[in-house]
This record gives C-alpha cells, structure tokens and sequence, in this order.
C-alpha cells in the first residue's frame, strides 16, 4: 500500500508529464521545514508526493464530507508554457480562471500556477520584455498570493540554468504542501470530531470510522510523527473497547455483529510483518475475527512504538492488551475453542518477549520490569494448555485430548513470513553468530503440544526465566511464588530434590516476612517432598515445624505430630555425618517453643560454687505434650558493648557513665563569639562510627537458617522434661563454677538426636545477666578503750564472704603474754566470778556459719597489771588463725592501766616516812588490804594507816595515800643497804564485782634515805621583827651521820618581795664541813613586807670547788636528794610588824 | 467489589488480610505477598521527594482475574487491595476511594491505647467495616 500526498495537474498534460518524475523524484531528496499551527513544534519533514491528473472527482467528495485525507490531493498545479502575452490573454487566462474558479467552489485554495519558460536566448538578448506572461498572470490571479505563481525554465531544454530555478520550484511545492496538509489535518480532525459525535446513531459503522482516523495516523506516521499517530490508534483502542465493555448488549450498534465471528483462527501478534496492511485490507474487505482486529491494533501501535524505540512500552502494554481483549471476548460472547485464548496469548506474549530480548540490554531494567509478569504467564498459560492437553507430569495424552491438540495448532496458525525489518533497528543487539534463530513462538508452542517431553522442556525453560527475570529486576517474592509453580511440577515430575530448593528459598521469604499461612502451606509442600526423597532428617524437622503450625487444621498438626514422633525414634541411625545447614540436626527453636522469659531465681547472692536456678516459661506450640530428654540454657560472660570501651578512654566521662552501657556519650557544645558572649549551645553526640547508635529492629530480617551453637560450657539444664501445649514452667538448675557477670545465650532442647536451638533470647535490649561472685572471708577484733587489770568487754566479728564454713569451723585466738582471754559469760554462769578460765589460748567454734553471715561473738579479755609507777600504755596482741586463711592474723591492742601508784620519801629529823599515793584513773575500783613488805633485815616498816574494814573506791583524779615509817637499824648504814626495796600490794575489785580481790603489786626503790645535814635557820631579833629592819639570820647546818661531802654551799632563797639579803653576795656562800660537825653563818636580812612571812629558805648544795685539776676549772654544785638534808625550821612564819617611825 | 484487602506492616509482615472467596484465598495471599514487591519498586522510586510523594501507588500488577492496587502510609504500612479485573464499574477513583476509607479505618484502629503497633490487627470493628468496604457499601 502506497501512502503518498498527491499532486493534481492540470492544463498543458504533455508539458507537465516531461517534468512529472524529475519532480516526484526532487521532492524527498530535502527536508523542509515544517510550521505548524496551534503553536506545535516546528519539524523538519520528508516528503513523497504522487501526482494524478486533476478530477472533480475527489473534490466532489471532499465537498460531501466523506473524503478522507490519504486520497484528498494536497496540492493543485496549473501547468503552462505560455510565453506570449497574447496567447496567454487570448487562452490561458481563461483556462487558469475557469480551473480555479471551480477549486474556489469546492473551497480548495490549495493551488499553484507554474509558468515553464522556454526562454529564447536571441529574442531576449537585446530587449528586456516589458512584461512577462509571468507578470500577467501575478497581476490577474496572485493579488495576494503571489507565492503561488511561479515560473521555473524547462529544465528539459536549459539543463544548467534551470537548477536554480528548479530547486525553488521543489522547494515552493513542498512548502505549500505543508500549508495544504496544515490546513487539511485541522479540518480532517474536524471532520472525525463530528463523525465521532454520531457514534450512537443507528447507520454509524465502527469500521469506517476506523478507517477515517487510521488515516489520519497513517499521515502522521507518514510526516514521521509517530507519536500522534500512536495517539490516533489509542483513541480507537479506548474506542473500541468502550463499546464492547458498555453498549456491548445494545441492539444499536449493528456493526458489532461483524466482529461477532466464531474465533476459528487465532493467529497470535506478529511484529515482524513483510506486509503491515494486509490485514487492514482484510478489515476493509472480508471482515476479521475480533481477534485479529485486535492483533493489527497492537501491532500497529507496536510497530510505531518500535519507531519511537520504546520496545519497554510495549512490554508494559501487552499484558493490559491481552487482559482486555479477552474480556471483550467474554463480553460478546464469542465461541471459540477451550484452549484457543490460552494459545493466542502465549503465542502474543512470546512474540513481545523475542523482541525485548533482541532489542534490550541487560542492565535496562525497565523493560524487564515488564518482561517478567509476561514470562511468568507465558508459563501459565502453558501450564493449562499442558493441563488441556494431558502433557503434564504424569499424564498421557488421550485420544481427545490429541484431538483437541490438532485443533488448537491448526488455530494457532502458521507465523507470517517475517520481514528482518529489526535488523535495521539501531537498538538492535549484536549476536553471537552461533546463537540459533529461534523458532517463532507459533512453531515454539506447537511443538511444546507435540510431545510430553518437549512440553516439559518448555516449560522449565519458561519458568526458569521468568524465575531469573524476577530475580534480575529484584523482585524476589515474586521470583518465590514461580518457584513454587516450579516446585510443584518438579514433584509432580517426581524429583522432589529438585523442587526442595525453591521451597526452601519461599519458605525462608515468607517466614522471614512472618507470612505464617503461607509458609505453613510451603512447610506442607516440603514434608511432601522430603518423605519422596526418604530423607528422614529433614521430615522429622518439618514434621515437627507443620505441628507447631498454629494457622493449620488440628487435624493436619496432630497427624504430623505422629509423624514426627514416629520418624524421630528411628532418627538415630540416619544422622548424617557431615551436618550442614540443610542436614543439620538443630532446628529452629523459636518455630516450635517460644520463650516467654527467663528469670533467675535464686533471691540472694550467687556464690562461686552454689547452685544457680533458673525458670525458664516456655511456650510449646505443639499440639501435645511432648518430652525434651534435655533443656539446657547458656550463659556467657557479659559483654559490654564496644561503645563502653570507646567510652573509657575519654577521661572526662564519670566512672559511674561507663557502667551504663546503654548511655550515649552526649556532651555540651558551646561556641563564643569574637567577644566572648555565648554564640549558640547545642547537645552534641558523638559516636563512634563503626556502630550505629540508634538501629530499627524492625528493619532488620529475621535470620532463617539454623543458629550457631553457643558456647554451652556453663549451663543450667533440666532433664527428661515434659512439655504440654501452652505456658510451661521449668525450673533449670546448674552450678555456679566461675566469678564473674553473665548472661544468657541460647536455649538448647534436645529431642532423641534432635536440637532445637534459639536464635534470639526474647528480650528487647539484651538477655538478663547475673552474677556470680566471691567475697573474701574476714575476721576483726572490735574493743573501746582497754583497762589493764580488769576484765574488759571485747568483740570479734566474723565476716563470713562466700567462704562456706565447714562444720567444726573454729577460729584460734592466741594472746600476748600477760593476756587472757575467754568467751564472754552469762554473770548467772557458774564461773563467771572466778578469772580461772582466762586462757592464753582460746579456740571460739564458728557453729553453723553461713556464708555471708556476720556474727559478732562476744569476748572478754584480763591482763596483769604490772606495778609500774607511771601511767603508760600496755601494748599487747591477739593472734587469730581463721580457717579461710593460712596466715595468722595480728591484732595489736593497747591497755590503759587502771590506777597508778607512786611513792614519796618524807623525813623529819631522822625520822623517814614513806607516802603511798595511789591515784585513780579511768575506771572505778575498790582498794582494800594495802601492805607494803620489805624483806631487807633490818628495816622495818610501820603501817601508820587507820584499821579500816571498808574499801576504799577509787575513781579518775581521785587519789589515795598510805603512810609507813621506816626504821633502819641504825648499824645498817646507808652504804650498807644503798637500796631498800618496798613492795606496796593492794587488793582492788571493780564496782560491779565486788566480789572478785585482785592484787595490785607496785615495787618502790629507796636509796639515799639517811639525813646526812640538817639545817636551822633563826632569826634575831627573835620576838619582834619590824618592817625594813635589818635582822639578823643565823643558819646553823649540823652534820647527822657521816658522810663524805666536805664543801657545802648554801643559798637564801627568797621572795624579792618580802625579804631583802643585806650585804653583797651574802646570799650565798660555801662552808666547809671539814672537822667539824656544825657551823652557823650569820645573814643581814630585811623584811620588806608586814605580816606572817616565810622564814628564807635555804638550800644546801654539794659543792665541788673548781681549779684544782686542769679537767674541771669550774666549781661544781650538786644538789641532795631529798632525804639528806633536813631543814628543821622549814615553813616557819616571822611576824613582822610596821615600823614605829613614820617615815612611811 | 473487591477480592481482598490486606494490611501489612512496616516489615513487610501481614497485620490484616481479608478475601470474600475463602476459596481462594491462598492463592489472593501469594498474589499480595508478591505485590510487596512492586511496593518496595515504586517506594525506592519515589525516595527522592519524600515530602511530595502520594501514598497512592496505583496498579501494582494485574492478572487475568485480578487487578492489584497498592498504597502505602508515611509510617511504611502498606494496603493491598486486589479487585475483580471484570469488574468494570471499578475505576481508578473507586479504588482511591476504598484506599481513603481503609487508611481512616486503620487509624482509627491504631488509635486504640489497647493496641501495640506491629501486631496483627485483630479488632472486630476494623475487621467488620472492612468487610463493608470489600463489599462495597462503605
């Protein structure tokens, strides 16, 4: 079929006919350009053009309305040669004016006058003519357009000059053709609008006015707009299927009943036509199927998608296209074969799928996007023509079913001759050479109905890529769902090892997704196949997964739970020896138990060593009860997360920050400005990027396969437990071997040689942890202020830690000498009043002792007092020997003495006396029975004390005195017992035991008792001393018993206030005692102050006089010791009275 | 009206799935789980101007018998509703409809204190107006 534009001639034939193919052939070798109205873009347009003689014809009906735009002439031509303004006046005007007159009554203005100049070169060499017929005809017709009058030299006679003029020629008729078809098109449109208005009246025919806009595209396609021809054919598509989906049953459209006819044939699309009109004359003359008229609308649209080089286009609108159509032909209700649409759609399907694969790359996704539902039901609808025919698995053809087979291939039809038009394509891909031409999906599908055999081998071709077509555009789940088609016909082919695979990868999808009715269907399908394949591992598990299936029937679980029961007790022999994910013995628990929580239960501490129990609450979703030989539950020490440790390097962070590993590190931010003054504040987080802070759980899938065994070295475990539907409480029990915190892993539940491990403990940050932990045993000795010679209250406290205590565990307490110790008493108990069981050694039971357990045990504690004068710490220890320790431990305590004693030597002449003071320190006590002894013979010792039967209490800064005289024999001279030991012993008892006497022994040494001197003072006036009166002192020292200090001196010793020493130095002087016993020394003294004064005193010192050897060139002074000198007028009073005279 | 209308999760996990062919409801559930996928296809599309996007995803994929239409909430939750491709009467803005009326359904339905987000929807009033709305006399 030839879509031309077509000129009409008319006036000189003969002339026109010489330059007809010279112009024809002129036209398509440029483009024009093309301006279009209602402000489309402009385009660069080719064009052909055919040329007819001029009719009325064509005019006629144009002028009617019934024209269509493919035959309408586009352009109207006067030819003339006329040269001679005469001839032209005489003839040709009125030829011109008649044949546009008549195109003017038919409301044509698309014309054009061509004058072809033979020009005479001699005529024209002198003159310039005045005017030129050319002229004469612009003035007479072109007034306004004088574009359309145009003279060109006949390009037969002057070959050179005429290209000029010939080229503006061609270039003026494919311009006016353009203005022609600009003007046409509109008042086409026009022409189908009202035609489209009358759709409903009752003469109106579908298919003329099918024809009417398929030439309106036709010319677009022609002026290479594509896309507005698609346009057309689009709108007769929605067209077209309006009316069979809404006026389908109106008795109006009488024209339906021609696509009303039995679909006998059902030829599928073909693309790749050689003659692309045939069936557009079959429409017009024969009529078609609805089939087929539908197949040549897609093929067209096809087609001029293809020239868009939109091939994805038309992928996406096959399937619409098949959908629909097949829904017309249910509307009109056409008859036609079982079987015959299934044909015609996989046939069109695999005819748009040869031409994707041809014409895409792999990595245009897009196309396949819509390439994979159309495998897919490629697949499909084999399966039914299979299912139809009786070419399934399993299935032989019967003889009516090879009857329907025949029927349906003759339908199917031969595919067309096919044009290689797609080899021009430039989209087109380059092919191995060795690639077989692929037969034509006719020839594919009549083959696939030929045999079983190549029914299968389609199929599992077919599925396979609709399978890697889904994957390839990441449509997974939909890659699943083909596998299960997949799956399925390869158990019906009976190689169910085969169809494992792809039930496996669904079932991972669909649990993954928590689709649990479908992956409980899915669990059905591979129980199926693994009891086909005799792998009993694998069916005991899925059995057991089927009867925790909580979506399916009661019935269909309790029978797998026999099932499972049965093959688990003949598990044993079969585990295979190499486990991997598929032959594994563990299973999943979480699909059969779910774990509701886990809570610890022991209330106190966990000791290293002690028993940990655990309660576990498990679900069992089994439909019966069901015995685990084991249940065992991991811990591992606890980890604290990486962030904890990038936390503890920053110094900054408080130490109770890096316990809590849940806590971000957030920290403040502030930035200053220039001045100082606060820019902005802002919280700052950062973290460390290897770890994400804050995740979605939920975006994170759920892991399918089996888990990995955790660590299952420290475990609590229960043994031979039964399980029962629903909630179970088990109670795990384990020993807490090692220290640390730690947390819980992984469930592990062993059935015969199945295990059943967890993957995720149920807790939404991290899974509980406790800790088990030991705690060093301690043993102290708490006490007040000690007293030394009492019995004084002490405690030792026991910190038992996580020590466990043997029965007849003791501690020994060992004591310094001079200390003892006991338990404390009740004072009812018999011994309490007696010190007799005061050990040195003590060993104190711990009965009973807990770990933990703190027991203060009460002691009492005695040490001597030793007579020592002064007040001063006793420092003592205690030794403890603690059963958790091979060390002794060392407690040193420090005592306060109760009382102190102390001794004074007194003398009066000869006389010796000795004072006993005993002072009271901290504690009460009573004294009683105080003696002293002196064993030396011949010293006596005289008790001057009252006889007194009652104690004498004694408190803190209270002091009492005893008072002996002591006669030495006077034979018994001093440097004969330089010494006299005196013992003062002195029973006391506290206050709250009155009862209990202990002695307080105190040795006193005496040395240098004997008065050596004695020294009197007297002063003279005697009676009457009168106030700064000088007076008269007479000292007189006597020696008493020998002795060997020879130089004396002697010192007045007075207030400056109240005596005054007359005469220089005369307060002091050395005598010598040399020979004699006595000597006086008279003193000049004054009182300067009235009343009772105090005699002088007088010191008398040794003196050792200097210079008499070189060693000691200074004279010495020693003073005595008490006891050798007695001065017999000490404290004595001198009355002293004012003086008479009134010089005061 | 329509076949089914599914709810489903943010994790791609069903919350809520009703059929009115009980008969066929196996096969409507392998149809909207595989509808998932052309979801998350049109939701990564959409992923530069999330402020613009329209929940309403349109025809995710049709069959002979089945048209499947999906739209999706801000917060992932997806409504599959998958209608009778013979039914003609059902035009795009019909299925906008049941998509409007389903999305106020299930937030009422969330708006529940009682229910945890996430979990399967099992409330007797969304269920009961659901069916209305399959039935097509919402």
């Amino acid at each position: 079929m030839q879509i031309k534009p077509i000129i009409t001639y008319s006036g000189s034939f003969p002339l026109f006919r010489s330059l007809e193919s010279q112009i024809l052939n002129a036209i398509p070798l440029d483009t024009c350009e093309w301006r279009r109205t209602f402000q489309r873009p402009t385009k660069h347009v080719r064009l052909e053009a055919q040329t007819q003689q001029f009719s009325v014809e064509p005019l006629e009906r144009y002028k009617r309305g019934e024209w269509s735009i493919l035959e309408h002439p586009i352009l109207h031509i006067f030819v003339t040669e006329c040269n001679d303004i005469d001839t032209y006046k005489a003839t040709i005007r009125e030829e011109i004016d008649a044949w546009l007159k008549l195109l003017t009554s038919y409301g044509i203005s698309d014309w054009m006058i061509l004058l072809v100049e033979t020009l005479d070169m001699r005529k024209t060499k002198n003159l310039l003519p005045r005017t030129t017929v050319l002229d004469k005809i612009r003035l007479d017709f072109g007034s306004k357009n004088d574009d359309r009058c145009i003279s060109v030299l006949n390009p037969a006679k002057f070959e050179q000059k005429s290209t000029e003029s010939f080229r503006c020629l061609v270039h003026r008729i494919r311009f006016l053709m353009l203005t022609s078809f600009n003007r046409n098109i509109a008042k086409y449109e026009e022409l189908i609008r009202s035609k489209r208005e009358k759709r409903n009246h009752d003469d109106w025919d579908f298919r003329q006015y099918f024809f009417m806009q398929e030439d309106l595209a036709l010319i677009f396609e022609k002026l290479e707009l594509p896309t507005e021809a698609l346009i057309q054919y689009d709108e007769l598509d929605a067209m077209f299927s309006q009316f069979i989906t809404h006026t389908g049953f109106n008795e109006k459209q009488q024209w339906l009943a021609y696509f009303k006819r039995p679909l006998s044939a059902f030829h599928g699309i073909c693309l790749s036509r050689v003659d692309k009109f045939e069936m557009r004359q079959k429409i017009r003359n024969e009529g078609v199927s609805l089939l087929e008229f539908r197949n040549y609308l897609f093929e067209r649209q096809a087609y001029l998608l293809l020239t868009c080089n939109e091939i994805p286009e038309i992928a996406k609108r096959l399937l619409g296209f098949l959908f629909s159509t097949l829904r017309e032909v249910e509307f009109i209700k056409l008859d036609c074969q079982e079987g015959a649409l299934c044909c015609w759609e996989f046939v069109c399907a695999l005819e748009v799928l040869q031409l994707c694969e041809q014409a895409m790359e792999p990595n245009e996704v897009t196309c396949f996007q819509h390439c994979a539902p159309i495998w897919n039901l490629a697949k499909d609808k084999l399966y039914e023509l299979g299912k139809l025919c009786g070419l399934l698995p399993g299935c032989t053809p019967s003889s009516e079913q090879l009857h329907i087979v025949v029927q349906l291939s003759s339908g199917i039809g031969d595919a067309p001759p096919q044009q290689q038009f797609l080899q021009a394509m430039p989209q087109l891909r380059d092919r191995s050479p060795n690639r077989k031409p692929k037969l034509s999906a006719a020839q594919q599908l009549k083959e696939a109905l030929g045999s079983n055999q190549t029914f299968q081998k389609l199929y599992l071709e077919l599925a396979e890529l609709a399978i890697s077509t889904y994957k390839h555009v990441t449509r997974l789940r939909s890659a699943r769902l083909v596998g299960l088609d997949l799956g399925k016909f390869y158990c019906a082919l009976n190689e169910p090892h085969k169809a494992v695979g792809f039930f496996t990868d669904l079932l991972r999808e669909l649990k993954a997704e928590n689709w649990h009715m479908l992956s409980s269907q899915t669990l059905l399908e591979l129980a199926n196949c693994y009891r086909k394949m005799g792998d009993s591992l694998a069916y005991t598990k899925t059995c057991s997964s089927i009867s925790c299936c909580a979506e399916l029937e009661t019935l269909v679980r309790t029978f797998y739970f026999d099932e499972f029961l049965k093959s688990l007790k003949t598990l044993k022999t079969t585990l295979s020896a190499q486990p991997s994910v598929e032959n594994a013995n563990y299973c999943v628990l979480e699909d059969h138990f779910r774990i509701v929580d886990i809570a610890v239960q022991n209330t106190k501490i966990i000791i290293q060593d002690d028993h940990l129990l655990v309660q576990l609450k498990v679900e069992s979703l089994y439909p019966r009860e069901i015995v685990a030989e084991c249940i065992k539950l991991c811990y591992e020490l606890h980890v604290t997360p990486e962030m904890d440790t990038a936390l503890q390097d920053v110094s900054l962070v408080p130490a109770q920050h890096r316990e809590c590993s849940s806590r971000l590190k957030v920290s403040l931010q502030l930035f200053h400005k220039q001045d100082n003054t606060l820019n902005c504040a802002s919280v700052v987080c950062d973290t460390p990027k290897t770890k994400q802070p804050v995740r979605r759980t939920s975006s994170t899938k759920r892991k399918l396969s089996p888990s990995v065994q955790a660590d299952f070295t420290n475990i609590v475990q229960v043994e031979n437990m039964a399980l029962q539907p629903g909630i179970n409480l088990v109670e795990l029990k384990g020993k807490a071997t090692r220290v640390g915190r730690w947390q819980f892993k992984q469930v592990c539940l062993t059935m015969s040689s199945l295990e059943f491990l967890s993957e995720h403990l149920p807790f939404n940050v991290q899974p509980p942890s406790f800790e088990i932990c030991t705690k060093p045993a301690s043993a102290s000795l708490e006490f007040k202020t000690l007293i030394a010679g009492i019995v004084q209250p002490i405690n030792l406290h026991v910190a038992g830690g996580s020590f466990i205590f043997p029965a007849d565990a003791k501690i020994t307490l060992r004591c310094s000498k001079n200390l003892r110790i006991r338990q404390a008493l009740e004072p009812s108990a018999p011994d309490s009043n007696t010190d007799a069981n005061f050990e040195n050694v003590l060993q104190v039971p711990l009965l009973q002792f807990k770990s933990f357990e703190e027991r203060r045990i009460p002691l009492e504690v005695l040490t001597d007092m030793p007579g020592r004068k002064m007040a001063k710490h006793h420092e003592h220890h205690v030794t403890l020997s603690c059963p958790w320790s091979r060390n002794d431990l060392q407690i040193p305590i420090e005592f306060q003495p109760a009382m102190e004693a102390t001794c004074r030597l007194h003398t009066c002449g000869t006389q010796k006396f000795l004072q006993v003071i005993m002072k009271g320190l901290d504690a009460r006590l009573l004294l009683q029975h105080a003696k002293v002894k002196c064993d030396v013979p011949g010293v006596r010792l005289l008790d001057l004390n009252p006889e007194s039967q009652d104690p004498i209490e004694i408190y803190k800064s209270l002091t009492v005195t005893y008072l002996y005289e002591i006669q030495v024999e006077p034979l018994k001279a001093e440097h004969e017992l330089p010494i006299v030991k005196v013992h003062f012993v002195v029973k006391y008892a506290t206050l709250s035991e009155p009862h209990i006497w202990r002695n307080y022994g105190c040795a006193f040494d005496l040395v240098e008792y004997s008065t050596l001197f004695k020294l009197q003072a007297q002063l003279e006036p005697n009676e009457l001393c009168r106030l700064r009166t000088v007076c008269n002192l007479n000292l007189k020292i006597t020696k008493i018993n020998e002795n060997p200090y020879v130089d004396l001196m002697y010192e007045v010793l007075n207030d400056q206030n109240l005596w005054a020493v007359c005469g220089r130095s005369a307060d002091m002087g050395v005598v010598s005692m040399k020979d004699v016993d006595c000597h006086s020394i008279s003193l000049d003294v004054m009182p300067l102050s009235t009343g009772f004064l105090p005699m002088p005193s007088i010191r008398l010192s040794k003196y050792t006089a200097g210079g008499k050897n070189k060693a000691d060139a200074h004279s010495r002074v020693h003073p005595f010791p008490p006891g050798q000198v007695y001065n017999s007028t000490k404290s004595m009073q001198i009355h002293v009275i004012a003086s008479v005279s009134g010089d005061q | 009206m329509a076949f089914c209308i599914a709810v489903i999760g943010k994790d791609n996990a069903p919350l809520y799935l009703a059929t009115s062919d009980l008969e066929r409801e196996l096969d409507l559930q392998y149809h909207v789980h595989a509808a998932l996928d052309v979801v998350e296809e049109k939701c990564l599309v959409g992923k530069g101007a999330p402020e613009s996007k329209e929940l309403y995803l349109g025809l995710l994929f049709s069959t002979e018998n089945h048209k499947i239409y999906g739209f999706v909430t801000n917060s992932r939750v997806k409504f599959i509703v998958v209608i009778d491709s013979s039914n003609i009467a059902l035009r795009e803005n019909e299925v906008r409809a049941i998509f409007r009326n389903l999305h106020m359904l299930y937030t009422d339905a969330v708006c529940n204190p009682f229910y945890i987000p996430g979990e399967q929807l099992s409330s007797k009033k969304f269920d009961r107006a659901v069916q209305k709305l399959m039935s097509g006399n919402a």
